[in-house]
């Protein structure tokens, strides 16, 4: 039983839609600056990866009340552009909507509890009401018009490649036939002033993969994909191009936030999902690196690399280069790279690597390439609390 | 595919992480929230892990070790669980710390273990679990969805699967909820002022988790049938229609049921489906509620999951969850939950 692609929308610093993301992504352009409307508050102005569109805007442009949580207002963009471009009618199908996001509404709820909390300030305590994770997702459900399936997942980092993960399985057991699936997560002061804590966030633009990294760009945005079943692909006018050809989640069980330095749940996640997909590493013709920037990651993610293409490392790269770390919402931005970076015939540069990393024996592609047959590309997402996850997305025969 | 459910491990305001009984007393609470009555955690973990740990994942890995050594299982093949709010207390602790500071740095610990996936993860670390590990976080539907996931992951192969859910009642949130007007007194707990129904809730929380399998062997609590989820459904015409789909789907007739395990709270406008369900539909069978003793939280069915565990497994309705019709003998077990617009079923029976 095979599950294909059918749609895709993507909302993050280098675009607010695909052809804006393509472009971005073709011309080198990276989204990550100085924190712009949104937290100009904080001390410290780390270089983030925001969308410069103040909540009004995205609000406008979602449909929604400008009152919501940035969380909510990023996904329901990028969801209405992934559901117009699968060109379905979602009613006539069983249809799920599986989010993913680590922040929820806490944008919203950090605002409010500065305040409360400094001097019992409850004015907007309205505020608080939708902080939850599932709370997000269901106002982005009602705005679809979806009933009867909605679910969340919130594994950290990983978070949108299980939420796709979960909505593959559920079409494979026939549960539902079309699921829009990934993840969103907005700026907010909780998780920027939690990175700045632990000392991992780069005071300059990040460098994934460079022996001279500092650490990871926190970013924004949501990344939504439309799954279907075999039977749903086949009687669409436009028939999808891409697949989900393997999945894997795994857990290093190691430590809270750090990775084993020999990857060992990094590993498991990318042979799971090569073993379910049936190809050889040496298949891969793309890496789509989870490359955060942090010393930690890039070794433990490059070491298991190693060790499972040997000599053969294919062309890989890390685009949070690009977009920054959009943490709950990465999996399924990154996914949309991935389907790109095969209906577009294109491999991404990793931005800004200087001095490739000694320990590996590979270095990700440093420029665009253009004009390559991609057929399957590895997708990596690990998280905080040692989740670990990969997704393979093959070019249909 | 049904799950056989082999090891249980409950924490919650009522005596239940102590496997070897079955709700003795029953502990009752006047206020506004009932909190968890905590085991000895000394057998659990040193005292150094201890000190990090901060209730919630205390309370919630507690359970889920007792599931563990419940079951007679030392190696899991996966994790899954599920939880509304995710870890308050520790994101409540770093956001005063974040509303205290002036460009100081802050202290890592509390965010590192606010993320919502803190307790599968110390899980995973603590059993050394290298499988599958997922965290649902969607109000009503975060334990559904830990099951549901369960059951795909059995039907891909995996042997033992814990899968559970946590909740946490904090300070910061309790007290902004309750400015809100979100919860009610609770005189007596009794039974009737459930039913009878006034407005608001009363919190609770709690952490349940279970050891579940494809294979079945001796001592198996009993059976997890099938497990639903039905988000915001327009009339109970409708929600009757996917309780007749969700039982003809398993080939159960409504007879065949003999408790309804109701997610009742005691809210008249939370309460309105369940209430009109169980007029419409549960006429004979006897209707069993459970959140008067462990509150209302979004992850309380895996509460009401514990308690047809147990009914199951002892074949007993204790007095003290039934409202009414007494007589039937627990063979299948139907749990109806409703959350704000979440709506779920679960159906279990007797191995």
């Amino acid at each position: 039983m095979e599950v294909y692609i059918a749609g895709k929308g993507i909302i993050s610093a280098i675009g607010l839609n695909v052809g804006e993301t393509l472009h971005a992504l073709k011309a080198g352009i990276s989204g990550i600056g100085t924190q712009t409307n949104l937290l100009n508050r904080h001390d410290n102005n780390l270089p983030t990866g925001e969308i410069n569109l103040s909540n009004a805007q995205l609000a406008a442009m979602g449909g929604l009340n400008a009152d919501y949580s940035r969380t909510a207002l990023l996904s329901i963009i990028a969801a209405k552009e992934a559901v117009a471009n699968a060109c379905i009618n979602l009613k006539d199908f069983r249809t799920g909507f599986i989010s993913a996001t680590t922040v929820g509404g806490m944008d919203k709820t950090e605002n409010f509890m500065t305040a409360f909390i400094r001097d019992g300030e409850l004015k907007n305590i309205d505020q608080v009401l939708y902080h939850d994770s599932g709370a997000i997702t269901e106002l982005v459900a009602e705005q679809l018009g979806i009933r009867n399936f909605v679910s969340t997942i919130s594994t950290a980092c990983s978070s949108s490649a299980n939420a796709i993960m979960y909505a593959s399985r559920l079409i494979k057991t026939g549960v539902l036939d079309v699921a829009i699936a990934g993840g969103t997560d907005a700026m907010s002061l909780f998780t920027l002033s939690g990175f700045n804590a632990l000392m991992i966030l780069d005071e300059h633009l990040c460098t994934p993969y460079d022996d001279n990294r500092k650490g990871l760009n926190l970013g924004e945005g949501a990344g939504y994909i439309v799954l279907v079943s075999e039977k749903v692909a086949a009687g669409l006018n436009r028939k999808p191009t891409v697949k989900l050809a393997g999945y894997a989640n795994a857990n290093d069980a190691f430590h809270q936030t750090a990775s084993s330095p020999e990857g060992k749940g990094n590993c498991l996640a990318m042979q799971g999902a090569l073993k379910m997909s049936g190809l050889a590493p040496q298949q891969i013709d793309y890496i789509n690196l989870h490359g955060t920037g942090t010393s930690n990651n890039d070794l433990s993610e490059g070491m298991a690399i190693q060790r499972i293409f040997g000599e053969h490392v294919p062309d890989s790269s890390s685009t949070k280069t690009y977009t920054g770390h959009t943490l709950g919402a990465c999996g399924g931005i990154e996914a949309i790279f991935s389907i790109l970076a095969i209906e577009e015939k294109l491999i991404f540069p990793n931005l800004r690597l200087k001095t490739p990393m000694k320990e590996l024996n590979f270095v990700p592609v440093t420029e665009l390439k253009e004009g390559v047959e991609v057929k399957h590309v590895l997708s990596n997402s690990f998280g905080f609390g040692g989740n670990c996850s990969s997704l393979i997305f093959s070019k249909v025969n | 595919m049904e799950l056989y459910i082999k090891g249980i491990g409950c924490v919650s305001p009522q005596l239940t992480y102590n496997n070897s009984v079955f709700l003795p007393e029953i502990k009752k609470y006047a206020g506004k929230h009932m909190m968890c009555i905590e085991p000895d955690y000394a057998p659990f973990f040193d005292t150094g892990s201890l000190r990090r740990m901060s209730r919630v994942v205390k309370f919630s890995a507690a359970a889920a070790l007792t599931a563990l050594k419940d079951s007679g299982i030392t190696q899991l093949d996966a994790i899954t669980t599920g939880t509304g709010y995710g870890l308050l207390e520790n994101s409540e602790k770093f956001l005063t710390s974040m509303a205290g500071a002036t460009g100081s740095v802050l202290s890592p610990t509390a965010f590192i273990q606010s993320t919502h996936n803190t307790i599968g993860a110390t899980i995973a670390l603590i059993t050394g679990c290298n499988g599958h590990n997922n965290t649902f976080s969607h109000k009503g539907f975060s334990f559904e969805s830990a099951l549901i996931d369960a059951r795909l992951l059995a039907a891909e192969g995996a042997k033992h699967i814990l899968a559970g859910a946590h909740d946490e009642i904090s300070e910061k949130t309790f007290a902004l909820l309750d400015r809100l007007h979100a919860f009610r007194n609770n005189h007596d707990a009794a039974l009737n002022d459930y039913e009878k129904g006034s407005n608001g809730i009363v919190a609770g929380e709690g952490a349940a988790f279970f050891i579940l399998s494809a294979h079945q062997s001796e001592g198996d609590y009993g059976i997890l049938v099938d497990n639903t989820i039905f988000y915001h459904p327009e009339s109970t015409v409708q929600v009757k229609q996917y309780i007749d789909e969700f039982l003809e789907k398993n080939n159960i007739g409504l007879e065949n049921i003999d408790v309804v395990i109701s997610g009742i709270n005691g809210d008249t406008n939370s309460d309105k489906f369940s209430h009109e369900t169980n007029h419409l539909l549960f006429a004979h069978q006897t209707i069993a509620l459970f959140k008067h003793l462990c509150g209302e939280y979004m992850t309380a069915t895996s509460f009401g999951f514990w308690l047809a565990a147990k009914m199951l497994f002892t074949q007993q309705v204790p007095q003290s969850v039934i409202l009414k019709n007494r007589h039937r003998q627990p063979k299948y077990i139907l749990v109806y939950n409703v959350f704000q617009n979440d709506h779920s079923l679960m159906l279990l029976k007797a191995c």
